[in-house]
């Protein structure tokens, strides 16, 4: 039973990251019926810009996180407004096939510029440990995931659900028609929502990279992470979201702890295919 | 160079892709009046509103707003202009309240500043909704719905209203009262058109009634003018 | 003249089928190895296609039954010393029931769920094997087949299945269930209200295309002599497939055929350059869905009306 306390914790705070590196493509998917293949790789894409500047500049990760957020948002703007944009319609397969496209190119692009080399965005928050009571550690480089990333979540949830933009974005992907009726230039709306959806997975990036090792091809496991904690949490709900990090956290920290450590991702990925199975919409989803 | 003729349309063709929609169509509508467009299904009354709207735009032909050069425009510039359409089967957003929906309306920066207005406007016009205004807008019954599009439309502070079947799938006491609201829309000053398959109601409420078939324009003038025989044949194409 | 050409089609067909059936006989060692690639893709991609082009499946998991195939093959034959082509059809038997449980879960998903789900399969696969010790983990297994086996046998089974594979699909969409998917193709539910099984088209040529990729997979990992979970499973197989089949045309039984070729030739321009090449198919891809997303013969069916192998009866 030892240890259970202290992996719970890290499962608790783990999954404020996996919650963060999930907003992004749950914020696609659930405005513009897009799944993001690209998602991961985008995010790491953040984390060899944020050490390509953090080395430049000798400054800490999260600092280069003031010029990671605009230039994430840009990109994903840029992405959506020129490129998916076009293939939007009546059909799934377009999209999912040019993010699919658009994924392989910046995993290889990654490939060639910063060679296959594990990095890390190592600072010396990484080992630090905060004590709580006498058996447990709050590592704190899990804290500032955990805070960073509620911070987000609810700075975007307040903007979706209380500004003009915000507003404009929920319209759009309720009834586009309807939306342009309204004056809301859906082009130009569907494309700041990928620009926001792509800054928090920069963000997130930046975080993966400080607390993980990231190599160019790292991006598709976090893709599906995101994934599975938008399965088990359900769409559109930023309580879910957090339920779902949560859980799939919960499920990979116990089951290394249960199994061994080369099972993590295994069981994670057992518990996201049992709810797709038997509840698709997730468990704190609209059904 | 601004005139008073509200809409002037002057025979324009529509097309969606390979399909020739709207023949040669030419319309004119003044400043303050109600026309009512009348046709079956698949005669391009829906076809024109959302032209003029600037969902399409037409081949040949023009439009022009109050003087101005519409043709080319898409949506969201010709209601920052002043058009606005309450499209087909009401199209409210589901998932936003009545009053997010109406704050929609004012979207275009101009009815953005005066919103407050407009709202207080809505509300005195339609109670309804303001009792309402912070359920989700798919709990709404029809004519509810039909209510908050046509308000959510006026949150733009349109000069043109453009009225896509309002009457469509309503009971005929719901549709009374939508159309009394109409005629106080119109006493505001609005210019209003309405498109229905409801020949009766509409020729009531017009000033000037036109007959679409097929894409073109059979029959026009003033309900006066125009008897019942003449609508049916003409909107049967007898 | 339409009889004509249809003479002409089919009698070009034939010399064409019956000139790569024989390239161990006139061909290089080189030619042998580009023909027997060209077969291999060429079977996985009809697959693929059978899948995304007209069932409407879209599978970025058909890495399942690669590995499951070439893994069954080299446990057979490394442990067992089973005969090899015994070892081939059980990988595909293999796929087949993997496909059958994995269509409990991802079958009760639509669209975008399907694909994620099939993905994840693959994953699950690739980490249970990697840390499977029967299979010796992460280091992989070699192919020892009890007697030695010429590079032409393996060429003639790549090339039966490669050829088998696009007769197959052409036989497949001439039968009712066919006819039933190319209604589904176009409206799923207006089709389930005439009687088309939608489910069970679906299921079949899930299964269909499992098996296939497992008996391919076999033939080209007793080829390779050597598997590891890591590139067996890898999502890079269904990458390789994607692009072939949307930059040849999807929807048609040719496509596949244009576009294993083409992967075929610029992998072997490419074969340096790896990472570029796969930076350029991406690039391409992206291209023609954007500008031409029926692809090459897609486009050439729908403008020139040029069908060479068409499933539709008259």
């Amino acid at each position: 039973m030892e240890g259970l306390a202290q992996d719970i914790l890290n499962a608790l705070l783990l999954g404020g990251l996996y919650a963060i590196v999930a907003i992004g493509l749950s914020t696609i998917f659930g405005i513009v019926r897009l799944v993001n293949l690209a998602h991961g790789d985008l995010m790491i894409l953040a984390a060899y810009l944020s050490l390509f500047m953090a080395s430049a500049l000798g400054v800490s990760p999260l600092l280069t996180l003031v010029a990671i957020i605009p230039i994430m948002f840009v990109i994903g703007y840029v992405l959506q407004r020129f490129l998916l944009n076009r293939v939007l319609g009546a059909e799934m397969e377009p999209p999912l096939l040019v993010a699919f496209g658009v994924s392989i190119i910046l995993q290889n692009f990654m490939l060639m510029t910063f060679t296959p080399d594990a990095r890390s965005l190592m600072s010396d928050l990484s080992l630090m440990t905060f004590p709580l009571g006498s058996n447990l550690n709050i590592p704190i480089l899990y804290l500032i995931d955990f805070c960073i990333a509620v911070a987000v979540i609810i700075g975007q949830h307040y903007f979706l659900q209380n500004t003009y933009m915000g507003r404009g974005i929920r319209a759009a992907s309720d009834d586009k028609y309807a939306a342009e009726l309204m004056g809301i230039n859906t082009r130009n709306t569907y494309a700041v929502a990928m620009g926001i959806a792509i800054m928090t997975a920069g963000v997130a990036g930046v975080l993966v990279g400080m607390t993980f090792t990231f190599y160019p091809h790292s991006g598709p496991q976090y893709l599906i992470i995101a994934f599975g904690v938008v399965v088990i949490g359900g769409l559109g709900s930023m309580k879910g979201t957090f339920a779902g990090g949560l859980i799939l956290a919960l499920a990979q920290i116990l089951g290394a702890r249960v199994f061994g450590p080369g099972y993590q991702l295994l069981c994670g990925y057992i518990v996201l295919l049992i709810v797709l199975a038997v509840r698709p919409q997730g468990i704190l989803g609209r059904g | 160079m601004p005139s008073d003729t509200a809409l002037d349309i002057e025979r324009i063709n529509v097309f969606y892709d390979d399909f020739h929609a709207l023949w040669d169509i030419s319309l004119k509508v003044d400043k303050g009046q109600i026309v009512s467009i009348i046709g079956s299904n698949g005669s391009g009354k829906s076809t024109l509103l959302n032209t003029i709207a600037g969902q399409l735009n037409p081949k040949t032909g023009a439009i022009a707003y109050f003087g101005e050069a519409i043709s080319d425009l898409a949506s969201h510039e010709t209601v920052a202009r002043g058009i606005a359409l309450v499209p087909e089967g009401r199209r409210v957003f589901p998932r936003l309240t009545v009053f997010e929906n109406l704050l929609m309306g004012s979207y275009p920066p101009k009815a953005r500043k005066n919103r407050e207005q407009s709202l207080e406007n809505i509300y005195e016009l339609f109670p309804r909704l303001k009792e309402r205004r912070n359920q989700m807008a798919d709990t709404l019954s029809g004519g509810e719905q039909q209510m908050l599009a046509i308000g959510r439309a006026l949150m733009s502070q349109p000069k043109v209203l453009l009225c896509d079947e309002i009457s469509l799938g309503l009971a005929p006491i719901v549709i009374k009262d939508i159309y009394q609201k109409i005629k106080q829309i119109n006493a505001m000053g609005l210019t209003i058109i309405l498109v229905e398959q409801d020949i009766t109601r509409s020729l009531k409420a017009a000033d000037r009634a036109y007959v679409m078939l097929e894409g073109k324009i059979v029959l026009e003038g003033a309900p006066s003018e125009l008897t019942e025989e003449r609508v049916k044949e003409a909107y049967f194409g007898i | 003249m339409a009889d004509r050409f249809t003479r002409v089609k089919w009698t070009v067909l034939a010399l064409l089928a019956a000139g790569l059936g024989t390239v161990p006989v006139w061909g290089s060692d080189y030619a042998i190895l580009f023909f027997m690639l060209f077969c291999i893709y060429l079977a996985m991609a009809q697959m693929w296609n059978l899948l995304a082009g007209y069932s409407g499946l879209i599978s970025l998991g058909q890495q399942s039954f690669v590995g499951l195939g070439g893994y069954t093959v080299a446990v057979l034959s490394s442990y067992y010393g089973i005969n090899i082509w015994i070892g081939v059809v059980l990988g595909g038997l293999a796929s087949v029931l993997l496909a059958l449980f994995m269509s409990l879960f991802i079958f009760r998903m639509k669209g975008v769920y399907f694909a994620i789900g099939t993905w994840i399969f693959a994953e699950a696969l690739l980490v249970w094997f990697s840390n499977w010790a029967y299979v010796k983990y992460g280091s992989g297994l070699f192919i020892k087949p009890t007697n030695e086996i010429s590079m032409a046998t393996i060429y003639y089974a790549a090339f039966v299945v490669g050829v088998g594979s696009v007769v197959l699909v052409y036989m497949l969409l001439r039968s009712r269930l066919g006819l039933g998917l190319m209604a589904m193709r176009d409206d799923d539910q207006v089709s389930a209200t005439l009687g088309v099984e939608v489910f069970r088209s679906k299921l079949y040529c899930f299964l269909i295309s499992a098996f296939v990729t497992g008996i391919v997979a076999g033939i080209f990992y007793i080829f390779q002599i050597f598997i590891q979970p890591y590139k067996a499973f890898a999502i890079d197989w269904t990458v390789k497939l994607v692009f072939m089949v949307i930059i040849g045309g999807i929807g048609t039984i040719e496509g596949p055929i244009v576009g294993a070729l083409i992967y075929v030739l610029l992998s072997q321009f490419m074969a340096e350059y790896f990472s570029v090449s796969m930076l350029v198919l991406g690039g391409i891809a992206i291209v023609v869905i954007l500008l031409a997303p029926k692809g090459i013969m897609g486009t050439l069916q729908e403008k020139l009306g040029f069908e060479i192998l068409s499933p539709r009866r008259y």
